[in-house]
């Protein structure tokens, strides 16, 4: 055994052995505290996913993948998986979560962690070369990095992830338009994040936090060339597996393999995306056609209308990307913690899941936590309703419902259908909805704002992850204003926890007030699906929609 | 003659200014300022009001609107392409000249790099697509205005009618079931690169069919009526009486006067191929005008949004002039002296 080894290492190993903990949950756990996938994969007694060997790939060739290309102001505010698509071809994480939710090293060789879970020491690999420039990838560079997204000025969603450990509010003595105090955020201490050496960076965090590795890779955690100050565009550096040599919104983006990639691959000589605009019927002619070679993403009724090509294969993975319809609890209507328990009992989750996305889902529970999710806690599931929800309405004082308006967008067109489709049940008790659906740029114009509206989440490999960027208080994406001293007490405490037992007790009690006092309806997770040419090999397709171009190759 | 002209170029500009000024003021209430929308749903209040600031987007509307026309004639330089405001935003052709219509804030290029190339684009479409539409039509509407009734007009009439109701996005779906799919020789994108494996002229055959069967009945029916109302003139059944051969009354004396009306029919069309086939160019990925133009509104680039309204606006403007022009040469009644 490794002398950094954890110390909590054995106790899993232990309880794997004993049957404590499932084996997901031990490789997941082991990988986090720093043990090397293939060890821990090993000790779970499974053999790692059997990934296509290098010399096995056929070499060179283009590929083409339809997928928007929408504008991309800077990497650090990456805000949709397409956008972050086009980056990482190009930029690079720290770390990897993969399509089974472990974490591996990436542009890091590996990490440590101190036994209270507040000291993480990242070794950087030495191998890794900017394109442009010649230089190799530094501790400075991490740094300079991971302090960009912790000002608030830049405005990356990595500041919210990172809230609780790393970054703490505090009252700048700014009013808003109300005289409410505005927060403000800031690392918690000079050397919150610290160099060691060249090739060593140690975050020091404030409480203990297991998901750092986890956290590293989302999305906008490029780690991006300094010089350049977070532009991105045609010939943008990176240490990437390809260089950019054309991006146009709306159009596509254009990239050439490095020869001197540190990492394997890439097999492909180039790679393109290809904007097929908004329309899904664009996408099914263009494959049909052969126009391009897949698409990132192909929706339900796309899959149904391509499954029969010949030359298409088409790809599954259950995801925890989903949506909810959430509430503002500072609305009238929704003030009442009943009426929002009502919705949650006003709706049929098969039905949803049938008439919206034909069956591509599972249900969910109305806490954002799925159970693939390493940290769900199975609570008692509850069915449809009606009567018990006319009943919770007429005590919070609508014993005639009421009317109001839920906001959404028209497409993709499954989250239009499930809003048609949860305002029919909302009607069974009472409540009537109507359907206001804004084009996508306006709708993110009022995501947060709005009282009620559908809103999609993608997908997480932690629940805890999502808990905290959308529910605790002042979180960076709190759409529902919620605000819950409790859940946030629950939550921390929830980010800090080794053990698999007694973190469950603690999710147990979150899910419970997220059921009995959250401010959302959740109705469904979603089987995510697309299609490519049965040529492209080495496509495995990743649940948070992410495409890694130097894996796949194309078979003459 | 010449005041004729120089009448109709000053109504052109008049009306350009009242359509680009209207364009500013609803945009101004469109939700969402452009900062946001440029910064994203993530970015912080501070980020937003400091882009504001760089953008000048909180000047009020006629300052805006003044200082949008100074640079589009020539007269001031953009102050968007200033280096001081860190937009860096470069124009190559300079940040003063005529002609300038600014900086899109979607496609982080000058209008002018982006506008031209997707206009051709649209007008290639239309082109060609017209040029089918106008014979196809006339010989439908001749064919079935020679005798109002009979089997000939029935059947022209059931085709143009049913061709003309079905809308672009459907006839669009079927015809790439049709030559895509269950019968592959086409391709069903048109992103006019053959990088894809088909060579452009390829791509352009099931748009082209699609704007053809969806426009051609129309005009086709407006000829028809036309044709009809002169075969029943007097002078045309002096003609035959007289012993004329069918022939040489229809192409020598029903004709001519059979197409003033539908001119003008013809010439709205080029307008609404211009502008008005952001369908088409959804349904086959089409990198148009119409396209950009949709895009463009949501996002609220309003430099884009400006520049495409004068080009629309300049271009119905022209094809009137050319409709007036034109009844002059077939009308010797209406010439001015």
């Amino acid at each position: 055994m490794d002398k950094d080894e954890h110390p909590y290492i054995p106790t899993l190993i232990a309880d794997l052995n004993s049957r404590g903990i499932s084996r997901r949950d031990f490789l997941r756990k082991a990988t986090l505290l720093g043990m090397s996938a293939a060890a821990a994969y090993s000790l779970a007694g499974i053999s790692e996913q059997s990934v296509a060997r290098a010399e096995d790939m056929p070499k060179g060739g283009n590929l083409r993948i339809g997928m928007r290309c929408m504008e991309i102001k800077d990497p650090h505010l990456a805000d949709f998986a397409e956008k972050s698509n086009v980056i990482r071809q190009v930029c690079e994480y720290l770390t990897l979560t993969d399509r089974n939710n472990i974490t591996h090293p990436y542009l890091l060789e590996k990490w440590e962690v101190s036994e209270d879970l507040k000291t993480w020491t990242l070794h950087i690999r030495k191998n890794v070369k900017w394109r442009k420039g010649g230089k190799v990838l530094t501790a400075d560079d991490v740094v300079w990095n991971l302090k960009r997204v912790c000002d608030p000025a830049v405005g990356s969603s990595m500041l919210g992830l990172f809230t609780g450990y790393l970054v703490q509010e505090y009252d700048g003595g700014e009013k808003d338009d109300k005289g409410n105090p505005k927060k403000s955020s800031k690392l918690w201490a000079e050397n919150a994040i610290e160099k060691v050496d060249d090739a060593t960076v140690r975050l020091n965090c404030f409480a203990p936090q297991i998901a750092v590795p986890e956290h590293l890779y989302h999305y906008p955690m490029f780690i991006l060339d300094p010089a350049e100050n977070g532009a991105f565009g045609a010939d943008a550096n990176g240490t990437g597996p390809f260089e950019i040599v054309e991006y146009t919104v709306g159009k596509g983006a254009k990239y050439k393999a490095r020869s001197d990639y540190w990492g394997t691959g890439p097999y492909l000589d180039t790679f393109e995306y290809v904007d097929l605009g908004d329309n899904p019927g664009a996408g099914i002619a263009a494959v049909a056609s052969k126009q391009v070679d897949g698409l990132s993403e192909a929706d339900a009724v796309q899959v149904n209308a391509m499954q029969n090509f010949p030359h298409v294969a088409v790809y599954k993975v259950e995801t925890t990307q989903t949506v909810v319809a959430r509430m503002h609890p500072d609305a009238e209507q929704f003030k009442d913690k009943r009426v929002r328990q009502a919705m949650r009992y006003a709706i049929d989750r098969e039905k949803i899941i049938q008439t919206a996305l034909l069956g591509a889902g599972t249900p969910a529970e109305d806490h954002h936590v799925a159970p693939s999710h390493p940290e769900y806690a199975a609570l008692a599931k509850y069915p449809r309703d009606v009567e018990k929800a006319k009943k919770l309405l007429a005590d919070a004082g609508y014993p005639e419902g009421f009317e109001f308006e839920m906001v959404t967008r028209p497409d993709p067109i499954w989250e239009l259908n499930t809003a048609q489709v949860l305002a029919e049940q909302f009607k069974d008790i009472g409540v009537t909805i109507n359907i206001k659906s804004l084009p996508s740029a306006q709708y993110w114009e009022v995501w947060t704002t709005v009282p009620f509206s559908l809103t999609a989440w993608g997908h997480r490999p932690l629940a805890i992850m999502t808990l905290s960027l959308a529910y605790r208080s002042n979180a960076a994406w709190n759409e529902s204003h919620y605000s819950n001293a409790e859940f946030d007490q629950l939550l921390t405490q929830a980010e800090g926890i080794l053990d698999p037992k007694e973190r469950s007790e603690v999710m147990a009690k979150i899910e419970a007030i997220m059921q009995d006092d959250g401010p959302i309806v959740q109705p469904f997770w979603r089987i995510f699906s697309t299609v490519m040419d049965k040529k492209v090999k080495g496509f495995e397709l990743h649940p948070s929609q992410y495409i890694f171009a130097h894996q796949y190759a194309i078979a003459a | 003659m010449v005041k004729f002209l120089l009448n109709r170029l000053a109504m052109m500009l008049l009306t350009m200014l009242c359509a680009s000024f209207l364009v500013f003021a609803v945009c101004e209430y469109t939700p969402g300022s452009v900062a946001r929308k440029s910064l994203g749903p993530f970015a912080t209040q501070q980020q937003v009001d400091l882009l504001t600031a760089k953008l000048k987007a909180n000047d009020p509307l006629v300052v805006r609107y003044g200082r949008w026309l100074g640079v589009l004639v020539g007269a001031i330089p953009d102050p968007l392409q200033d280096p001081s405001t860190g937009l860096n935003f470069k124009d190559p052709r300079g940040a003063q000249y005529f002609g300038n219509f600014g900086y899109s804030t979607l496609n982080k290029l000058p209008v002018n790099d982006v506008i031209w190339n997707r206009l051709g684009n649209t007008a290639i479409l239309a082109g060609l697509a017209f040029l089918l539409i106008v014979p196809l039509s006339i010989i439908f509407g001749i064919l079935s205005g020679l005798k109002e009734g009979g089997a000939l007009d029935r059947t022209l009439s059931v085709i143009c009618i049913t061709f003309t109701s079905i809308p672009e996005f459907a006839s669009g779906v079927f015809l790439v079931t049709l030559f895509v799919i269950l019968w592959p020789i086409l391709p069903g994108t048109s992103p006019l690169t053959s990088d894809g494996g088909w060579a452009i002229p390829y791509q352009f055959v099931l748009p082209v069919a699609v704007l053809v069967i969806y426009d051609f009945g129309y005009v086709a029916r407006m000829i028809r009526v036309s044709m009809i109302a002169v075969m029943e003139r007097p002078y045309i059944r002096t003609a035959v009486l007289k012993g004329m051969s069918t022939r040489r009354v229809i192409l020598g004396h029903a004709l001519r006067n059979a197409m003033i009306a539908p001119f003008t029919v013809l010439l709205l069309q080029i307008n609404f191929l211009i502008s008005g086939v952001v369908v088409t160019e959804l349904v086959f990925a089409y990198p148009g005008f119409g396209r950009l133009i949709l895009e463009a509104s949501l996002f609220g680039d309003i430099s884009t949004l400006e520049a495409a309204t004068l080009i629309t606006v300049a271009i119905a403007v022209v094809t009137q002039l050319l409709g007036d022009l034109g009844y002059m040469l077939l009308d010797p009644r209406i010439r001015v002296r």
